[in-house]
């Protein structure tokens, strides 16, 4: 679904050159849900502009479920941010004036669907998200998890390759975060393709992979080891020992420990 | 993003702002309103001019000695030269007369002010150069010429003013000019309507036909002859008889080239007057027009105050996937349907200020319906020419920026 190569950006700021991008490799399957993660500054969200089409790489292969999208033009990149890609941002991003459906609508009337369809097609997205009893209330009218869930309805409606979220809890309650959070687990088991970014290590564990971003550059890819890391660092410690002494952390674990004891069952994947 | 979706967007932020978007088209509909008001009266009084002077009769001559030049004795227009013109141009002339004008008062009913008239002295044929319309009675014949009888033929205005009716034929008259002298009322002709005759300050005095015969000896002119009246046939080449005209008069007084006589053309006034009131039109309504200018640059200011406003918006609807032509498109609608409803708005307004002040001045205003069009048409440009740079700062925003901006 994507393939990136060497992605490399470069913001030219007259006298320093920043390099919030170096080389980047990154491969997502289709039905996949990649968390993110990584400090302010680490490259994450410049990954997330390109990855959205907002931006252009300075270097590097971004292909984008079979459409090389490194090359575009402008309003190419606005036809695929229209069809491939549903974005769900942090502040919600909902037009105020409109209602729950017009807003839902609003990626279809740019990519010209037509009325009744357009209709439809959003009352099934807000559906989806179990708001079919909202259509009619503006943002301010809505909770923020409401508004939320309205926003990923939006992001639904154009039926993308893939749907970005850029730090989509931030603004939110915990209560409100477990139910999109769930919204989302649930759109995945239903093939939605999702990467989602964040700073919050309890979001990005109800990924099926998690990235982590540091200085421009994947550190690790390994969510085993990132959720090892953090409930169990002396035991993550050893296990990188181990690995240093050529074994598996499979046998690591075995041999010093009965069982890896992680919370809920989180590791056991 | 089709046009009827940009539209309804549009629509629906006038609508947002309300007061800001009716402050915003003031200036245009003060404008417009203001143009089509002139406009409109502007064409009203010159086709009431253009009626005027069709009654008044427009292959009228007016012969006379010239204002500018110095004129000695011997070039002065005497009655072997009214009878030489009638003569040489007999093919041509309609009707004409000697005409001597005056002025004189008549005292009021009961101790009023006397009125002011203006006596003027025709001969039989005067009915035949401008058009008189009697009511009562009849015009000068040819014996009331002939035996300088103080006849006269009065305003019905004038004489509803001293009898309160209409009907005084055989009523006696006394006017002084000079000396004082009694009339009889022949004829009663309808007062004419003239375009500035009700506006407050511009009455004219009435005018009392009477035999030129008897203000010449009233006067005690002698030979001379102050001025002819003429009036061509239909088909008659004017500005051909006129230069005849000077040509034979110069003849005969032995000043050939020497400009001293005029002819004054009903024709030719009426073109002067026409390009006076066409000048006076355009200039007050370019004048006008500035307002316009004013009133695109406050739907400009608006505009850009509305896109750094919905910055974010900007940035969500290019996220989207908004094409920069499709942002672009929705402030540009946006800015012309400002435009477009003040210049709507104006039009009323400027018809209503037309027809406010038609009433005072009594010159019935005259819109056409192409005035209205250029008109919209024009307030739809002032909202592309002033909306184009704001909408293009608002198609050139970056997303990422402008999803950033609080």
């Amino acid at each position: 679904m994507i393939d990136i190569q060497g992605l490399t950006k470069i913001y030219d700021t007259g006298s320093i050159q920043v390099e919030a991008l170096r080389s980047v490799d990154f491969h997502v399957e289709e039905g996949d849900f990649v968390a993110i993660i990584g400090a302010s500054g680490s490259g994450k969200s410049t990954l997330m502009n390109i990855l959205g089409c907002l931006d252009r790489p300075t270097r590097g292969r971004y292909v984008l479920d079979g459409v090389d999208v490194s090359s575009l033009s402008d309003p190419q990149l606005a036809v695929i941010r229209n069809q491939k890609i549903g974005f769900v941002f942090q502040s919600f991003n909902l037009l105020a004036r409109v209602n729950a459906i017009k807003n839902v609508e609003l990626p279809l009337i740019y990519g010209r669907v037509h009325k009744a369809e357009r209709r439809q097609r959003a009352m099934e997205a807000l559906e989806r998200v179990g708001l079919a009893d909202r259509i009619d209330h503006k943002p301010n009218e809505l909770s923020g998890g409401q508004k939320q869930r309205v926003a990923i309805a939006r992001a639904l409606v154009t039926r993308p390759a893939i749907i970005l979220a850029d730090e989509p809890t931030g603004n939110l309650d915990s209560h409100s975060t477990e139910e999109i959070m769930q919204i989302f687990k649930r759109l995945n088991d239903e093939g939605v393709t999702l990467i989602i970014v964040t700073h919050e290590h309890e979001i990005a564990d109800n990924a099926k992979r998690i990235v982590t971003f540091k200085d421009g550059a994947i550190v690790t890819d390994d969510r085993k080891k990132v959720i090892n890391e953090r409930y169990w660092p002396e035991l993550a410690a050893y296990v990188t020992d181990y690995e240093a002494a050529g074994l598996s952390a499979e046998e690591a674990s075995s041999d010093k420990c009965s069982e890896p004891v992680v919370p809920s069952g989180e590791v056991t994947q | 993003m089709n046009f009827a979706e940009s539209f309804k967007i549009a629509l629906d932020a006038i609508w947002v702002n309300k007061m800001r978007s009716l402050l915003t088209m003031l200036g245009i509909i003060i404008g417009i309103s203001s143009v089509i008001a002139v406009v409109a009266l502007g064409s009203g009084s010159e086709a009431v001019i253009g009626q005027e002077f069709e009654s008044f009769g427009v292959n009228r001559l007016f012969v006379t000695t010239s204002y500018s030049e110095e004129i000695t004795s011997r070039d002065r227009l005497n009655h072997a030269d009214v009878d030489a013109i009638e003569r040489s141009f007999s093919e041509v002339i309609k009707a004409m007369t000697i005409s001597v004008s005056g002025s004189g008062q008549i005292k009021g009913r009961q101790n009023q002010d006397p009125i002011s008239v203006s006596l003027n002295g025709v001969n039989e044929r005067y009915n035949g150069i401008e058009d008189i319309k009697l009511l009562h009675g009849r015009f000068l014949v040819e014996s009331d010429v002939k035996a300088k009888r103080a006849a006269a033929v009065v305003d019905s205005g004038l004489a509803t003013e001293l009898f309160g009716r209409t009907d005084v034929v055989g009523e006696r008259l006394t006017i002084t000019s000079r000396t004082s002298m009694s009339y009889i009322i022949v004829g009663v002709y309808e007062a004419p309507m003239t375009a500035f005759s009700n506006i407050p300050g511009f009455e004219m005095p009435k005018t009392i036909h009477v035999p030129y015969t008897l203000l010449e000896r009233l006067y005690g002119v002698g030979d001379r002859v102050n001025g002819i009246e003429i009036n061509l046939v239909m088909d008659a080449d004017q500005k051909t008889v006129v230069e005849d005209l000077k040509a034979l008069l110069e003849r005969r007084h032995d000043n050939i080239g020497q400009e001293k006589y005029m002819v004054f053309s009903a024709e030719e006034q009426l073109e002067t007057v026409n390009r006076v009131l066409g000048l006076l039109t355009t200039v007050i309504g370019a004048i006008a027009a500035i307002s316009l200018i004013v009133g695109g640059i406050g739907v400009m200011n608006i505009m850009l105050v509305s896109v750094t406003e919905r910055t974010r918006e900007i940035g969500i609807r290019k996220a989207l996937g908004a094409k920069r032509k499709d942002i672009l498109m929705q402030f540009l609608v946006e800015a012309v349907i400002v435009a477009l409803i003040g210049g709507v708005i104006g039009t009323v307004l400027g018809i209503a200020f037309s027809y406010g002040i038609a009433w005072v001045i009594k010159i019935p205003p005259s819109t056409s319906l192409g005035t209205i069009l250029l008109a919209w048409l024009f307030s739809a440009g002032v909202g592309v020419f002033f909306g184009i740079y704001p909408a293009n700062k608002a198609a050139k925003l970056d997303p990422i920026e402008a999803l950033r901006y609080e």
